[in-house]
């Protein structure tokens, strides 16, 4: 189950940090604190920082260095336009998944159900009369 | 290091730096310098967000939660880890160790030429080894069918070649230069049919260093996808 809930994650992960960047360009301890939130999933560095490496391979994502006026320079991150497009797209996409998984795992209607059991028997009528 | 941390911490912090350069010292400077940077950032950020009172207890804290530096590196840059220096040289060193294996023979990696020799002077071996079969095996023949002609008509190709009787009796002598004939094409033949085992061996010795580097190929592929994956899912 582990692993299903994984891989569940892996996209949708990519998604929140898309969204994260798309409002606000953020360093890797901040971008942990804005993905993870109020919500109780666990998010590790171990778990941002190579989605980060990967999107900006991808070139979704560009960084750049800023001082800092406690510590060492920070690396922000940003969306590229290419990022953008692609929030916009997987947003989209990801909202019809969702409705979608909230229409099938809801019950169906028993209006529906009596549909099904009538056009069952008719059919059986039929089978008989021929 | 920023001089906000204490001797005690920053000797730490020091401390993991120092493992985390050296397991990139084969990647180009530039991501080196960036991956270094971008932890010691985070280390600052984390250090001074967590609300563990003691400083000590706090700075471990932060650093468990970043990882070992093997993994890290390993789940940011998979590809990276492929195209290390040292694994490229690994053929080679299979290659080596299979030689020594079998001759008893210390090579370097400069040994590789001593190697390369060998593989020539076992081609050449072989090389004549057929030639012999088959110059015995032809010879063997030609000489058969002209004793037979020889017995019929003693004075065939007399003009050509110059056979010096065994025996006075032509029957005699043309049935002894057809028996010997005969047993050198057996011993070209039987060359041949011994020679079917030698090139077993030798193409399994060929085969072999062949194949236990694309069996380390696909080992390390397997590795790599399964440590990729892991990086993903994590």
């Amino acid at each position: 189950m582990d692993n299903k809930i994984k891989q569940l994650r892996k996209g949708i992960l990519e998604l929140a940090i898309l969204g994260s960047l798309h409002h606000k360009s953020h360093y890797g301890f901040s971008l942990i604190k804005a993905v993870s939130g109020e919500s109780d999933i666990e998010l590790t560095e171990g778990t941002i920082y190579p989605i980060l490496a990967r999107l900006s391979k991808e070139q979704l994502v560009t960084s750049e260095w800023v001082e800092s006026k406690q510590g060492p320079p920070r690396k922000y991150y940003f969306l590229t336009p290419n990022g953008e497009k692609a929030f916009k797209i997987l947003s989209a996409e990801f909202e019809k998944l969702a409705n979608m998984v909230a229409n099938t795992s809801r019950k169906p209607l028993s209006q529906n159900k009596n549909e099904n059991r009538k056009s069952i028997s008719v059919k059986k009528e039929k089978d008989d009369a021929e | 290091m920023p001089n906000e941390f204490s001797e005690t911490v920053d000797k730490i912090v020091g401390n993991y730096l120092n493992r985390f350069k050296q397991r990139l010292k084969s990647f180009p400077e530039q991501d080196r310098d960036e991956l270094v940077k971008e932890i010691q950032s985070h280390i600052y950020e984390s250090f001074t967000n967590d609300p563990t009172e003691n400083e000590v207890e706090r700075i471990f804290n932060v650093l468990d939660k970043l990882g070992e530096p093997d993994d890290v590196i390993a789940s940011r840059m998979p590809e990276a880890m492929v195209s290390l220096g040292k694994e490229k040289k690994r053929p080679l060193y299979i290659l080596a160790g299979v030689f020594i294996a079998l001759f008893a023979l210390p090579l370097g990696l400069g040994g590789v030429a001593v190697l390369f020799g060998l593989v020539v002077t076992l081609v050449a071996l072989i090389f004549s080894y057929y030639v012999t079969a088959f110059s015995l095996t032809l010879a063997g023949w030609l000489c058969a069918v002209i004793s037979v002609i020889k017995i019929i008509n003693p004075y065939f190709l007399d003009s050509y070649i110059d056979w010096t009787p065994i025996v006075s009796d032509p029957t005699l002598n043309g049935i002894i230069t057809l028996s010997i004939s005969l047993i050198t094409a057996a011993m070209g033949l039987l060359l041949f049919w011994f020679g079917r085992y030698i090139m077993r061996g030798f193409k399994f010795l060929i085969s072999m260093p062949f194949e236990k580097i694309k069996e380390m190929r696909k080992k390390r592929r397997l590795n790599g996808i399964s440590k990729r994956q892991e990086a993903h899912h994590a």
